[in-house]
């Protein structure tokens, strides 16, 4: 079954790049505020008719 | 579109949902309570950004009380601008603004908005929980007193105090964060790599196993070296203190079961415990963090500085000059405006100072104070402006120094007294390790005789499954789940060691202004000759017209729809009020204003006079909190109970009939006396819970075992204490005590099940022939069946108690 | 100093609808003929003369083209135009390149064609949900790095500092699938259009289900977790239930998924340990799929006056339900002893196409519902007509599903049953003409669900007939600040621009590495036990599996006979691993039409 080590490397390197990822997600405060991120993907970033174009 | 039934209930304004006092204000066919919360929706409404009232309803904040136009002159001057910003270069500033008032994700999407409402801003962020915006601007083009300003306009005015001029808080640390995502990496990978031999890998396939065993022995290394690193710290300072914690035999483990795996895996006889050490590290971490959660919007550490402005206008020549407070100077001239705290002791040389202690003193009534009289700093202000001639630096004022007192009683007493209060928790894994320590060298002893090759084996062995891990497991799980439902019950506490301070409390002890009473509402009763309908509407008229916090109560207590006129009024500050009502003449104050004659009175009251007739008097006292009187019912039955009060004894009778004969009662209470009471009690054995809401309490607080500091809204401040109660919550009190005593049942209650799991190991152990496969099946089963009890007691509990 | 000077002002920008207009045509076009040709294949089941008669045209060759269809065109080109309206939105962000997105949906609807040109004509190289020949195959890779180039690079400009929980599942999506399709693709070349696996026997069965697993967890469940993540707040406007949930469900969720594949091949050759992790690991799957599906249904909590009212959500509701049920019936399925009766039968056809017509088919829907009126600047046309695609939807999934479970079910007892002489009580063929009927009422259920989908069209058309197409949607936002003093700068700014670097770096090393560490195992003599009798293949015995391969016979057949008293009576002595050691690729097939 040396296919296995394959598959293993495989899988051991998706796992470690998505440690760095998680790493790098709490490092950039990624988790810190639970309350604003949810919340704000709800607003619509339509540009207002009042403001001037810059 | 109004809806038809909206006459039919009470108007509420559209803004901040308030009760509006009539249908006056109107705009767009909304209603309003005041022109404030009008004007800010007129602002959002130019902006394009009424978006913020479909996401919630009435979300805004009440704007009744105005502020002053220049109150964020300060921000301009250079000096205090340096270390408000947390960047600047010539073009742009970053600023964090703490603004208190966040609370639903309008307010998110109205400050992420900013840039609409103020050219200069590019961004601004909010973080939620923290309630802080991060702007940054241009300085070209606006200037942070006018971004505080456009935030002020549209309801968020940034708390700014002396405390954002001190260092910047420090960074949250996320070392624990990192080392629980690197020890669950590994856990996860090691327990996949550990399966196929348990399930039994073919003999045949040995290379295999042996590629497994040693990516095993690879991924524990970092879980080692780094994951357990605060296991190894903690144990190592509870060691240099000759304690032994409960981290030192967890260390102990950690590094037997690794160096015995290790030695299994390069000597090609098995395959280790890797999968169960990175186990329990991973799990032991996840312990640790949900119990240390820590709730960051809230501070329990305050000092003065959190409640002070950082600046304040100087008149130097007739010209106001915000000037920051560690800059003010004995001989300063300080101009102080209504709603502003007196920030240094002096000598009042213009105006009438009306100035209210009860943050200080406790005492419920502003105190009359006039020209060439010394105030003391603390204050607030209440009516007119002010000026004071500083006498003494703001660092040498009666309420700093008061302050100081309290952190030196910090370091001399209580220092001492918190070395001694050790969690029991590493009291019971002291006697653990003991008894593991001796059943070791029975073992050593026994195989040493019968069978010296297993020595080793079983020793190791024992080390291995009889780590304390569960107790520290079930210890941070069931703290971390109680704190997490105190929480949600609005009931903060400092940290996990709180809990078993509050359920160790003997003695309770309140303050009563702001604790057992609120400050917001009184009880009116009246007395004497009975007043017409009409005539109360008279009353209540002159009553609005002034801003004396009675008056007010009164005006609110009589308050009626029809209009009144009310000509020629007249305030005595501190006295009484006088003006005529639809032609009649009519005078309310105090006895002395109203009658001519001082009369002692017990309590506070407000005297009537229409057209030169006495009629009577409000009497005001005051309003306990809802459900208080039950909750002392309640508690004086197991504790012993004392009230502590800077006020007069007016309630005495009262709170006597509240709690008990047996229950002690002072009034007149200063902060130091409040301290020494405290202490006494100490001295004669007690656990003291102190319950309290003011800096006059923050002695008590932090000299008694546990304080508890009363807030209206969790985002008030709060002198420093161990643990923050909502005010509405305070008459669950007892539940919460309550939960917190279920909390050490649980705790042992989930040990001895481990130590079921524990002795099971033993009895492989001791015979040196513990299988990893065995250890496999006890660690997970262990570990999760006592997640299990812990946070399903836990919360059972709460559920039951209806927390 | 030049970074500060652009980053100086609020920015106006434009998202690209035109190519989450083109994604979302293509959703449709392909959705149809994908589901138009599942119907035939599955008519085909109880009335084979409706395959005309034609080769291309018969079951084995149709079911390829079926799956991919529904997998790659369907449910791709709607997670495609899902991520691209999204994407750009929770970015705050335009797409990174125009030029990369158009590459991508005409290279992706190119690689569509042909294989719906190659499948029919018999070009295939014999690996369920991998069956395009080799060429299609590095195709995709291609036009996968081209995705991925375009989504880091929007990623990277983004305009808002937090990643939203969506965001977390595209990348996971992209970097898994683009290491599953690479070790799965692994073959040899002997012509323009055929290649071998590289990979044989049981070694082969291992990758390909690894694989198979996957494509299902990183193509059929996270792109559409992602869906529901960010569509499903939008449509109830509300915040998901709870973000932390959403975090930990993600982070366990793609963890555990990797290993759960073996359990497709439970008693078979596989070795009983690898089998085993299988199991147990599909098992704990159970916990971070639930997670999600909670996570999903509480958003609504308190908004289910809102689901009375909006077709949106009734479709969003019934697919996180349906996902629901999936991956509970997912970690059942693979306990052994169910796995015993359900292999092979019906029973999974209906376990995939809960999935498949209630997780991928409606979420499917519901976006397209949501992001076509929304870029017309328009409403719906008709919410009745959308209600009754939504109860047609329902009922017809209903219908393809029980009898299917049923067929499966009772087929299987039948395969087992024995007379008390010790003979097979049934002969196949009476398993089959037995549930004949079954196979009728699910191709009902299929119709139904096909006309809902037809209803769809039409509401479409109308909707966009009414509206007017936005092809930019303008919007503005802040950049992202950073604070960087000026001294610091340079290797600040290589710090912040280091988790891509990062992810970069560690995909190279982990190439290099992997590469390092395979070819010696490679060279290694493999250890699957050899049996002396097996032969490598004689040509004209290589000429017969090129046919049996071609013509899609693993479809409904197998090679793998496994231990069990009713196999063995009917097919011979069960398989053992040494018989395959020359199958490149193995036929085990994964359902049983048909006897071996």
């Amino acid at each position: 079954m040396s296919v296995i080590i394959i598959l293993l490397i495989a899988s051991i390197s998706v796992a470690a790049i998505f440690l760095i990822a998680f790493l790098w997600g709490v490092k950039s405060g990624q988790f810190e505020d639970e309350y604003s991120p949810p919340s704000r993907i709800l607003f619509d970033d339509k540009p207002s008719s009042s403001t001037k174009t810059k | 579109m109004p809806s038809p039934d909206l006459t039919a209930k009470k108007t509420q304004c559209y803004h901040c949902g308030e009760t509006c006092p009539n249908e006056r204000i109107q705009r767009q066919e909304k209603n309003f309570c005041c022109e404030g919360c009008k004007m800010v929706y007129q602002i959002l409404n130019q902006s394009d950004l009424c978006e913020y009232y479909n996401l919630n309803e009435n979300p805004g904040i009440s704007q009744q009380i105005k502020l002053r136009k220049d109150k964020f002159a300060f921000l301009d001057d250079e000096k205090i601008q340096v270390q408000l910003l947390s960047f600047r270069d010539d073009k742009q500033v970053h600023v964090t603004f703490y603004l208190p008032q966040i609370h639903c994700s309008s307010c998110l999407y109205l400050l992420e908005n900013l840039y609409r409402l103020n050219d200069g801003v590019i961004s601004s962020k909010v973080n939620f929980t923290r309630k802080e915006v991060d702007i940054v601007l241009l300085t070209g083009q606006t200037s942070l007193r006018k971004v505080a300003e456009t935030l002020t306009s549209i309801g968020y005015e940034p708390y700014i105090s002396l405390n954002d001029l001190k260092e910047k808080r420090p960074a949250i640390n996320k070392s624990m964060v990192y080392q629980l995502g690197i020890a669950g990496f590994c856990f996860g990978n090691i327990m996949l790599m550990s399966f196929p031999e348990y399930l039994g890998i073919d003999a045949s396939e040995t290379g295999l196993r042996s590629i497994f065993r040693w990516i095993n022995f690879g991924l524990a290394i970092p879980v080692l070296l780094y994951s357990a690193l605060p296991f190894y710290t903690s144990s190592w300072k509870s060691l240099k203190h000759k304690v032994l914690n409960i981290d030192a035999p967890i260390a102990l483990a950690i590094i037997i079961t690794f160096i015995r795996s290790a030695y299994e895996v390069i000597s090609g006889i098995g395959g280790g415990y890797f999968d169960s050490m990175t186990g329990i590290v991973f799990f032991m971490l996840a312990g640790r963090i949900l119990q240390d959660k820590t709730y960051r919007q809230l501070s329990f550490e305050r000092d003065y500085t959190s409640y002070f402005p950082i600046a304040i206008s100087v008149l130097k020549e007739e010209k106001e000059i915000p000037t920051a407070l560690p800059d003010i100077k004995p001989g300063d001239t300080l101009l102080i405006h209504n709603e502003e705290l007196i920030p240094a002791d002096g000598i009042l040389t213009k105006g009438k100072a009306f100035i209210d202690y009860s943050f200080v003193t406790g005492e419920s009534l502003p105190v009359l104070k006039e020209v060439g009289e010394l105030v003391y700093a603390g204050g607030k202000q209440t009516g007119g402006n002010i000026e004071i001639l500083v006498v003494k630096e703001v660092a040498q004022s009666y309420l700093t120094k008061l302050w100081n007192k309290d952190a030196q009683i910090d370091i001399g007493v209580k220092k001492e007294e918190q070395s001694k209060s050790v969690s029991f928790v590493h009291l019971l894994s002291r006697y653990f390790t003991y008894i593991v320590l001796s059943i070791a060298i029975a073992t050593a002893v026994y195989w040493q005789i019968n069978d010296p090759a297993r020595l080793w084996p079983a020793v190791t062995s024992i080390f291995i499954i009889a780590c304390p891990c569960a107790l520290l497991l079930s210890n941070t799980f069931t703290n971390g789940n109680i704190l997490r439902i105190l929480g949600r019950n609005h009931f903060y506490l400092r940290s996990a060691q709180t809990i078993d301070d509050v359920a160790k409390a003997t003695h309770i002890v309140f303050d009563k202004t702001g604790t057992l009473t609120t400050t917001q509402q009184q009880n009116i009763s009246y007395k004497g000759t009975e007043l017409t309908a009409y005539q109360q509407q008279q009353v209540a008229a002159l009553a609005a017209c002034s801003s004396h916090p009675l008056s007010k109560a009164l005006a609110k207590h009589l308050s009626t729809e029809k209009r009144t006129d009310v000509a020629g009024f007249k305030e005595t500050t501190g006295q009484g009020i006088e003006g005529f009502a639809n032609d009649d003449l009519l005078k309310l104050g105090s006895c002395k204003f109203v009658t001519g004659i001082a009369e002692r009175q017990t309590g506070t009251a407000i005297f009537i006079n229409i057209e030169n007739k006495l009629y009577g008097y409000f009497l005001f006292s005051n309003h306990y909190r809802e459900a208080i009187p039950d909750l002392l019912k309640k508690l004086k039955g197991n504790y012993r109970l004392s009230v502590l009060s800077g006020d007069n004894e007016a309630e005495k009778e009262n709170l006597q009939r509240l709690l008990g004969k047996k229950a002690t009662l002072l009034f007149h209470q200063k902060p130091e006396d409040k301290l020494q009471y405290i202490q006494h009690l100490q001295q004669h054995g007690e656990k003291v819970m102190m319950i309290g809401d003011g800096l006059n309490d923050a002695g008590a607080l932090k000299q008694s075992d546990i304080g508890i500091a009363v807030a209206e809204q969790t985002n008030n401040f709060t002198p420093s204490s161990d643990a923050i109660i909502e005010a509405k919550q305070l008459s669950r009190l007892n539940k919460f005590i309550q939960l917190c005593r279920a909390n050490r049942n649980i705790i042992i209650a989930s040990f001895v099940l481990s130590i079921v799991y524990n002795i099971i190991g033993l009895f492989f152990a001791v015979q040196g022939n513990l299988s990893p496969l065995v250890a496999a099946i006890l660690m997970p089963s262990s570990s999760l069946s006592i997640l299990l009890i812990t946070f399903g007691s836990s919360s059972l509990l709460a559920k039951r108690m209806k927390l | 100093m030049q970074e500060t000077n652009q980053s100086m002002q609020v920015e106006k920008f434009y998202y690209d609808n035109k190519i989450v207009k083109a994604f979302g045509y293509a959703t449709v076009i392909f959705g149809i003929v994908g589901m138009i040709v599942g119907l035939w294949a599955a008519i085909q089941m109880y009335y084979p003369a409706i395959s005309l008669n034609l080769a291309p045209t018969t079951f084995g060759r149709l079911r390829p083209l079926h799956t991919n269809a529904i997998i790659f065109a369907f449910v791709g080109n709607a997670s495609f135009a899902g991520i691209y309206y999204s994407l750009q939105r929770l970015c705050k962000a335009r797409m990174w390149s125009d030029k990369l997105s158009w590459i991508h949906f005409w290279g992706w609807q190119l690689i569509i064609v042909a294989a719906a040109i190659t499948l029919p004509l018999g070009l295939n190289n014999g690996a369920e949900y991998a069956e395009l020949i080799w060429p299609i195959d590095i195709a995709i890779a291609l036009v996968w790095i081209i995705f991925g180039i375009n989504m880091f690079g929007t990623i990277i400009k983004r305009r808002e500092k937090h990643l939203y929980v969506a965001i977390w599942f595209y990348i996971a999506t992209w970097v898994t699938v683009a290491l599953l399709h690479i070790v799965r693709s692994i073959e040899l070349p002997y012509s323009a259009t055929g290649s071998y696996s590289w990979y044989a026997g049981v070694q082969d069965a291992l990758v390909q289900w690894w694989y198979g697993h996957n494509a299902v967890a990183f193509f059929l469940t996270t792109p559409v977790l992602w869906l529901m993540y960010y569509f499903l707040p939008k449509a109830a406007n509300r915040p998901v239930y709870s973000n932390r949930l959403s975090i930990i469900h993600f982070w366990s969720l793609i963890f555990i998924y990797i290993w759960a594949g073996p359990h497709h091949l439970l008693y078979t050759a596989l070795p009983d340990w690898a089998q085993s992790l299988g199991v147990v690991f599909s098992i704990m799957l159970i916990m971070p799929s639930w997670g999600g599906m909670l996570n999903g249904l509480f958003t609504l909590r308190g908004a289910w006056d809102k689901v009375r009212e909006d077709p949106v959500l009734k479709f969003m509701v019934v697919a996180i339900t349906c996902y629901g049920m999936a991956t509970f019936e997912g970690p059942l399925l693979s306990l052994k002893s169910v796995n015993a009766i359900s292999h092979f039968s019906d029973w999974t056809i209906g376990h995939v196409h809960i999935g498949g017509l209630g997780w991928n088919g409606f979420m499917a829907f519901a976006i397209l519902y949501y992001m076509i009126p929304k870029m017309w600047g328009t409403s719906l046309y008709s919410k009745k007509l959308a209600t009754n695609h939504f109860w047609l939807g329902t009922i017809g999934i209903i219908i393809y599903a029980v009898p299917l479970y049923w067929a499966g079910f009772e087929q299987s007892l039948m395969w087992k049953q024995f007379t008390p002489e010790g003979q097979l009580r049934f002969d196949f063929m009476q398993t089959v003409t037995n549930i004949k009927y079954m196979y009728v009422a699910r191709s009902v259920g299929g119709t139904l669900y096909l006309i809902g989908a037809f209803i769809m069209v039409y509401n479409l058309y109308k909707t966009i007939a009414k509206g007017t197409f936005i092809p930019n949607e303008a919007a503005e936002a802040a950049p992202i600040v950073k604070a960087v003093s000026q001294k610091k700068e340079y290797w600040h700014r290589v710090i912040e621009r280091k988790p891509l670097t990062m992810l970069v770096l560690s995909l190279i090393l982990v190439a290099i590495g992997g590469l390092v560490q395979m070819i010696p195992t490679f060279l290694v003599k493999s250890n699957v036990p050899t049996i002396a009798s097996v032969k490598p293949y004689t040509p004209l015995e290589l000429q017969g599996r090129d046919i049996y391969v071609r013509e899609g016979c693993y479809t409904c057949h197998s090679q793998m006979i496994r231990p069990f008293r009713d196999e063995v009576a009917r097919y011979g002595e069960y398989s053992k691993a040494g018989e395959f050691v020359y199958d490149h690729p193995f036929q085990w097939g994964s359902k049983r039409t048909g006897p071996d």
